[in-house]
């Protein structure tokens, strides 16, 4: 009966239909290959992070153990590398929130987490050991805010980002996602007594939870 | 994938879908678009025209239905005064002093339906044409839709409708609205699925009026009257070269009314005639019902997930709101996370198919220019979704009635 109806000119409906189905395919696959192309340059860009980081770490031992060259030399390379995995942050994010077909970046995002451990803790090092007043700003925020949380968070990280572009090397900005279960961060929480997601440590000595404004943080970073 | 995003790629799988079926008849067709069968004979036919506070109107619409090129002892033209209160009915019964083709019918008030039913019963012609009496026909538009009526399985032929007045910004719009609807209604021709026969000017088979007529509960009789011919399993036909020209409201209060009835009275069809979904051995059952349902449907659902994105949006900015007054310059930080998706892809392919869809409708109107399209299908075409939420409020408060005077 169908075909009885749908023969003649109504062949129409299926070739419309056929072309409509290779045309969705097509922007199925562009899209796809858009969100592998994103999701490829995180894990590519996480590979040479870790490389830059173990780099960075043997400078540290270097500097630690026989006590040559220039402190400086080592802080510079911190901060820069502090600066490109901020950077690279903001980038994994957006790629997260406009991502719609390929898995979230859950365990790319926990190796960044880790590393940037690693780095709040080789700063805290370089920190004492070179005597030069850089102040760490660890900004501590939550993975899965709810929608307030969510508004809150954006803010505090706008600020952070204006005081690091005002302040430059003076600051090394490590925004970490505090509830990604990571034994590492919870036990750094523990030990600066951070209970609430969004909080701010700064220099290891001050927590402030929840929103500042630019002013009210600069006073810690005089 | 989410459910949201299973949702966006459905709505863009049924819009792609429909823009190609209309696309590939076009491009089958492009060069028939204005063929019309030429009448072997010309049967008697009854101008029917129903008048409710029509003074502004009347005596030009009746002028145009006389001056059209026909032989002259082959046509009628009734008026049915449906209660007016104005001078609806001298105008008409001096006008009848000079010809003696019109005839009058009196009644009380009881709706458009109602009044070409009575029209009906005293209609003499083996065809009935409908007009409105704020429509003008053009002097050859019946000779172009008469020959459809010799194939003996045509029940209705309608016309393209066209504006009259293009001044302001909404009539300037309407009259590409109007000129995209008719194309799209001659595309669909060629499927035989014509699924309205307009006001203006319809021409109707007369023995299938007198078996069922209009249906006064129906705002949009001349809808309603399409579906239950096809339901019937005759075809409906439209001749793209019969004009008739129309007065558009000027003001968008009148527009919103008169778009209002039109939902309300699709809403009130569709589900009238749900039954026939799959049901019938034409494409009515397989098509019409089922494209109109999920047209309507589509609207619905595209106008929820843009009002969820917006809002959502707003709801976030507005909970940053309290952190104004602690020295947050929220309004440094709005901004919109764009990047290439496969929805976007989706989308963009949607967009640009559209634009070609009214490109081409447009193609032999006088107002064509590129910016033009654009603001029809960014700013004119999303006002379609304001009589639609209002007239499913209506329906809701079971508020059914005519809405334009």
């Amino acid at each position: 009966m169908v075909y009885k109806i749908m023969k003649g000119n109504t062949f129409i409906f299926f070739e419309a239909l056929l072309i409509t189905l290779v045309l969705l395919s097509v922007g199925f696959s562009i899209g796809l290959y858009f969100e592998s192309f994103r999701t490829s340059k995180v894990i590519q860009g996480y590979k040479n992070f870790e490389v830059e980081a173990l780099d960075l770490k043997l400078q540290n031992y270097y500097f630690q153990t026989l006590n040559k060259g220039n402190c400086m030399v080592a802080l510079e390379e911190n901060i820069n590398f502090a600066d490109r995995l901020y950077d690279e942050g903001l980038i994994i994010q957006k790629y997260e929130d406009i991502n719609q077909i390929t898995e979230e970046l859950l365990l790319e995002k926990k190796r960044y987490v880790l590393l940037k451990t690693e780095l709040w803790l080789n700063s805290i090092i370089l920190k004492e050991r070179c005597k030069e007043p850089f102040h760490t700003v660890i900004y501590l925020y939550s993975n899965t805010p709810g929608q307030a949380k969510e508004a809150e968070q954006e803010a505090i990280s706008n600020v952070l980002k204006d005081i690091k572009e005002k302040k430059g090397n003076q600051v090394i900005l490590i925004p970490i996602a505090g509830d990604m279960e990571l034994r590492a961060i919870d036990l750094q929480m523990k030990i600066y007594n951070i209970t609430y997601l969004p909080s701010i440590l700064i220099d290891e000595k001050y927590v402030l939870e929840g929103f500042h404004n630019t002013e009210e943080i600069e006073k810690y970073l005089k | 994938m989410d459910w949201l995003t299973i949702i966006y790629f459905i709505m863009f799988f049924f819009g792609i879908y429909f823009l190609f079926i209309f696309l590939i008849i076009y491009s089958k067709y492009r060069k028939q678009l204005y063929d019309y069968p030429t009448p072997s004979r010309f049967p008697f036919v009854s101008f029917l025209i129903p008048a409710y506070n029509e003074e502004d109107s009347i005596e030009n619409a009746i002028n145009a239905i006389l001056k059209v090129s026909y032989p002259q002892n082959k046509k009628e033209v009734i008026v049915i005064n449906d209660g007016s209160k104005d001078n609806t009915r001298k105008i008409v019964e001096w006008l009848m002093r000079k010809n003696h083709q019109i005839r009058l019918i009196n009644k009380e008030n009881s709706g458009k339906a109602d009044s070409l039913n009575q029209g009906i019963k005293k209609a003499r012609g083996e065809l009935i044409a409908v007009t409105d009496a704020d429509s003008y026909p053009s002097r050859d538009a019946l000779k172009k839709m008469i020959g459809y009526f010799e194939d003996e399985n045509v029940g209705a032929v309608t016309s393209r409708v066209l504006v009259k007045n293009k001044k302001n910004f909404l009539e300037k719009f309407q009259g590409i609205d109007y000129a995209v609807i008719a194309w799209g209604r001659k595309i669909l021709d060629y499927v035989n699925s014509v699924y309205v026969t307009n006001g203006p000017l319809s021409l109707y088979r007369g023995k299938l009026l007198r078996q069922f007529g209009f249906d006064p509960k129906n705002v949009t009789e001349d809808i309603e009257v399409t579906w239950h011919i096809l339901s019937e399993g005759y075809k409906t036909r439209m001749s793209y070269s019969a004009e008739v020209y129309t007065s558009t409201p000027t003001k968008l209060k009148k527009w919103i009314n008169q778009r209002v009835r039109w939902n309300l009275g699709g809403l009130q069809t569709i589900y009238k005639y749900r039954r026939f979904v799959f049901r019938t051995n034409n494409l009515f059952g397989y098509f019409v019902v089922p494209y109109v349902s999920l047209a309507f449907f589509l609207a619905l659902v595209g106008f929820f997930l843009f009002s969820r994105f917006l809002l959502k949006k707003i709801y976030f900015y507005a909970l940053s709101v309290p952190l104004i007054f602690r020295g947050y310059n929220i309004f440094r930080y709005v901004s919109f996370n764009f990047g290439l998706t496969f929805l976007l892809v989706l989308g963009m392919i949607f967009f640009s198919l559209a634009l070609i869809y009214y490109k081409l409708a447009l193609k032999d109107y006088e107002n064509k220019k590129i910016i033009n399209i654009l603001i029809y299908a960014l700013i004119y075409r999303p006002l379609y979704i304001l009589p639609l939420l209002i007239s499913i409020y209506k329906l809701f408060r079971g508020d059914i009635r005519w809405y334009t005077k």
